[in-house]
């Protein structure tokens, strides 16, 4: 079973140098941010969309469908329920329920799923190292860009611990889906138990390990992977940035 | 006396206490390890040896504290406030668990790792991560994502990542371990190969076979060193690796019971000793030191029907048309190498996988049928790794989580419990916190949790993984005593010995086929079959089948053959 979320692949997408990467999601985080309007909410979601095709990365959007609807669907329902409408068709204790109210929580549903597509993307186009590399780049020190690229190393491993506890203590006759809500939390612990105390010990390995491999060295590194900018990559740049520009000025226009 | 800094490595009276520990770890330790050298450290689950491995690169004080006294000099220096990163690079450690030493994406990212850390120029880097790669057989893999690499490749992997920054002396804690025999064979490759090349080279190994290709063995022994000699001189008395829980090679075993002067190098050569030495006694008595093999009148209580099974859509088949049966009181080994669908269908007979297109038949009824709570207390499965079970804080606790789970009265349930811990000879440990045990314990603890729920069947996938021998030994006898008292047993392993010494009936599995069903004496005269799934056969069966004796150990061996009078000492 493949947990990682890399894609191996050769498309554009991946060939961009990765600080560009860096900046053009950077750059639809904020054009995301400021979307309000359905209309410039499906401009975001058909661009990313694009993307995601573009970058023959489909497969990880088809695994995360369930989370992405989710998102999406749980944002929308907590925001139209509880935004304060000025004009509400209707209104039950604490909620008025109306047109802004549905608007703004379609909105910002659709915001809300975008930031985590565009961050699936990245991931899926862009291998640990090169975040590592990008983030150095931007002077985080090298130490500290390993640091917060670890999680997306160790994810995958910890999820594939977590499932095979989950069947070893299916072996021994026990019921995930028994009990409420809060009993279920509760009975999580078989399982909460061996992968935590798992991870500890793989942590306290792999720590040990980056020691002898010279991790707590002072000084210069020089890095494996080479990236030269390429007519792409100024490319990317420049439409990234432009695209901002112009959504921020709409933005402006629309309010 | 030769003066400390000639040596890769030397200790003097070191004595070691971890941190919280009431006893030590070591105890005056002295060693001397000289350049160019392979050394090879044995002894028994905690005996030390990888505390020793870990003060040789300053794992230990500067990262595990303790207690530690004695002398310490590496690569000719005095170590006093030295830490892991001032030897790092000339002296690697390739600890025990491979897989948590792997963190990169690629094969090259992953050697070039180190040599970042070194500021090495991209173009020199490129050079020594080929050659790193070349030394372990990994050139093709570069882009390759170190997940998807087999057991013994991702050993050799850790151990090119080491290599890239050319180290004085490399030490490698039990590099075979969790390996298959393919991937055991790998891994000793390149270390005969480094050998050659003359590296200095400390391993801790439980493997007899490297025992052959080193210089000196050291013997350690309740944090002693117990022995230190020559290779071949331990080699000629195999009593040494018995009391250090190591199994000692066969054709060494043999040697010091017939009283042979000198070891033959191979069972060819052991075979024509045989002819000029033993001489054959009654054949018969091994048939009736052998059970009686099992009727085919037994009930069938586990039956495939032409499982199919892929992980991924569009993926290979893991499982393809696999159909087998399974009769009460049966003893069924499931070989194959990794990634043969051994786990694959043993999670399918208890249901923890669903088969894409085929069936699984309990006693008749389709297994997916039965609850999952029905199906633990019939199917007993023993996941490799008991630490991805074992969660109570006591170990009564933890074989009760079974019982309690099945809804079973607070009486009946404290039976179980009480049984199951005597059976696996922990039941004066119930009070002890799990995380204690050692991990033979650990392992019994876990066939306890599953014997709780009395299963007609019981699943071990690779019971003796990361065990010593005499724990190994403990793990088998006690499979062996359920397997007399009834219990149909189904074990997964690679492992050669295990599978001659004690499974009845072998299913092979290769590429996802049976490639052999029947009896294991039979399995081991089909050449082609052995050497399409890459099995190396135990020496003592080899030597067996040149003589004409199928015999599975040196004691039936022995019992076959004995010592011509006049070789009698």
């Amino acid at each position: 079973m493949k947990l990682s979320l890399y894609i191996h692949a050769d498309t554009p997408l991946h060939r961009l140098h990765p600080l560009v990467k860096v900046v053009g999601v950077f750059c639809f985080f904020v054009a995301a941010f400021t979307a309000e309007r359905p209309l410039q909410s499906l401009a975001l979601g058909g661009l990313i969309a694009a993307l995601w095709w573009l970058s023959s990365a489909m497969a990880n959007a088809w695994r995360f469908r369930w989370l992405l609807t989710m998102v999406f669907f749980m944002t929308f329902l907590v925001w139209s329920l509880f935004f304060q409408s000025r004009e509400p068709w209707l209104s039950w204790g604490p909620i008025h329920l109306g047109e802004d109210g549905v608007s703004f929580a379609f909105a910002t549903a659709c915001r809300l799923t975008a930031f985590f597509a565009a961050g699936l993307l990245f991931l899926s186009t862009t291998r640990v190292e090169e975040f590592a590399d990008a983030l150095r780049m931007m002077g985080v020190p090298a130490k500290l860009g390993f640091a917060m690229t670890l999680a997306f190393r160790l994810v995958p491993v910890f999820v594939d611990a977590a499932l095979s506890v989950v069947q070893a203590q299916r072996c021994r006759g026990f019921d995930f889906d028994r009990g409420n809500w809060f009993q279920r939390v509760r009975h999580y612990l078989p399982v909460i138990v061996p992968v935590f105390i798992g991870a500890l010990r793989r942590a306290d390995l792999m720590a040990m390990a980056l020691e002898a491999r010279g991790f707590q060295r002072q000084g210069q590194r020089t890095s494996f992977r080479t990236y030269g900018l390429s007519g792409l990559d100024f490319a990317a740049l420049l439409v990234s940035l432009t695209l901002m520009i112009v959504w921020l000025c709409w933005a402006r226009l629309t309010d | 006396m030769s003066v400390p800094t000639q040596f890769a490595a030397y200790l003097h009276h070191v004595t070691f206490t971890y941190e919280g520990a009431l006893s030590p770890a070591l105890r005056q330790v002295d060693l001397a390890i000289r350049r160019g050298e392979m050394v090879l450290i044995m002894g028994a689950s905690h005996a030390g040896k990888s505390t020793l491995v870990k003060l040789l690169n300053r794992t230990i004080p500067s990262f595990q504290g303790g207690t530690l006294t004695g002398e310490i000099w590496l690569l000719g220096q005095r170590c006093e406030q030295h830490t892991v990163a001032d030897f790092a690079g000339r002296i690697g450690l390739v600890a025990q668990d491979f897989e948590a030493q792997l963190f990169s994406t690629s094969v090259d990212c992953e050697v070039a790792f180190a040599l970042e850390q070194f500021a090495v120029p991209p173009a020199e880097m490129r050079e020594r991560v080929h050659a790193a790669l070349q030394a372990v057989g990994l050139e093709g893999f570069e882009r390759r994502d170190p997940a998807t690499l087999s057991g013994g490749e991702k050993q050799r992997l850790a151990i090119a990542a080491m290599l890239a920054l050319g180290p004085e002396l490399l030490v490698l804690d039990e590099p075979t371990t969790d390996l298959d025999p393919l991937g055991k064979e790998e891994v000793l490759a390149v270390l005969a190969r480094l050998r050659k090349e003359g590296r200095t080279l400390v391993v801790v190994e439980h493997e007899a076979l490297a025992a052959e290709m080193a210089d000196r063995i050291v013997f350690l022994a309740e944090g002693r060193v117990v022995g230190d000699m020559a290779a071949r001189d331990a080699l000629r008395d195999p009593e040494w690796f018995r009391r250090c829980a190591v199994r000692p090679p066969d054709l060494a075993l043999l040697a010091y019971r017939a009283g042979w002067s000198e070891v033959p190098a191979s069972p060819e050569l052991a075979a024509a000793k045989v002819e000029e030495r033993l001489a054959r006694t009654a054949l018969g008595s091994l048939h009736a030191r052998r059970g009686q093999p099992r009727t085919s009148r037994d009930q069938i209580l586990l039956a495939a029907d032409e499982l199919w099974f892929q992980y991924d859509e569009g993926g290979p088949f893991v499982l393809a048309d696999v159909s087998l049966e399974i009769r009460a009181g049966e003893f069924v080994a499931l070989l194959g190498h990794n990634g043969s669908g051994k786990t694959t269908l043993a999670k399918c007979f208890n249901g923890l996988l669903r088969p894409l297109r085929g069936q699984v038949r309990l006693k008749g009824t389709p297994i997916l049928g039965i609850s999952s709570v029905d199906r633990a207390a019939s199917v007993g499965y023993v996941f490799q790794n008991p630490d991805h079970q074992i969660f109570a804080a006591r170990v009564w606790d933890e074989v009760a989580f079974g019982p309690r789970n099945l809804g079973l009265s607070e009486e009946v349930m404290h039976e179980r419990v009480r049984e199951a811990l005597a059976a696996v000879s922990l039941l004066e440990r119930a009070d002890d916190d799990p995380f204690w045990l050692t991990k033979g314990e650990r392992q019994r603890l876990a066939v306890a949790s599953l014997l709780a729920l009395r299963p007609e069947v019981l699943i071990l996938d690779e019971p003796t993984t990361g065990l010593d021998y005499n724990e190994q030994r403990q793990v088998m006898e006690l499979v062996c005593r359920l397997h007399r008292q009834g219990m149909t047993v189904i074990m997964i392993t690679h492992t050669a010995w295990l599978v001659a010494e004690y499974a009845e009936r072998v299913v092979l599995l290769h590429q996802g086929r049976v490639l052999f069903d029947g009896a294991t004496l039979e399995l081991f005269g089909r050449e082609d079959l052995m050497s399409a799934a890459r099995f190396r056969l135990p020496e003592i069966v080899r030597l067996g089948q040149r003589c004409g004796v199928p015999v599975r150990s040196v004691e039936e061996f022995m019992a076959v053959f004995a010592a011509a009078p006049e070789d009698k000492r």
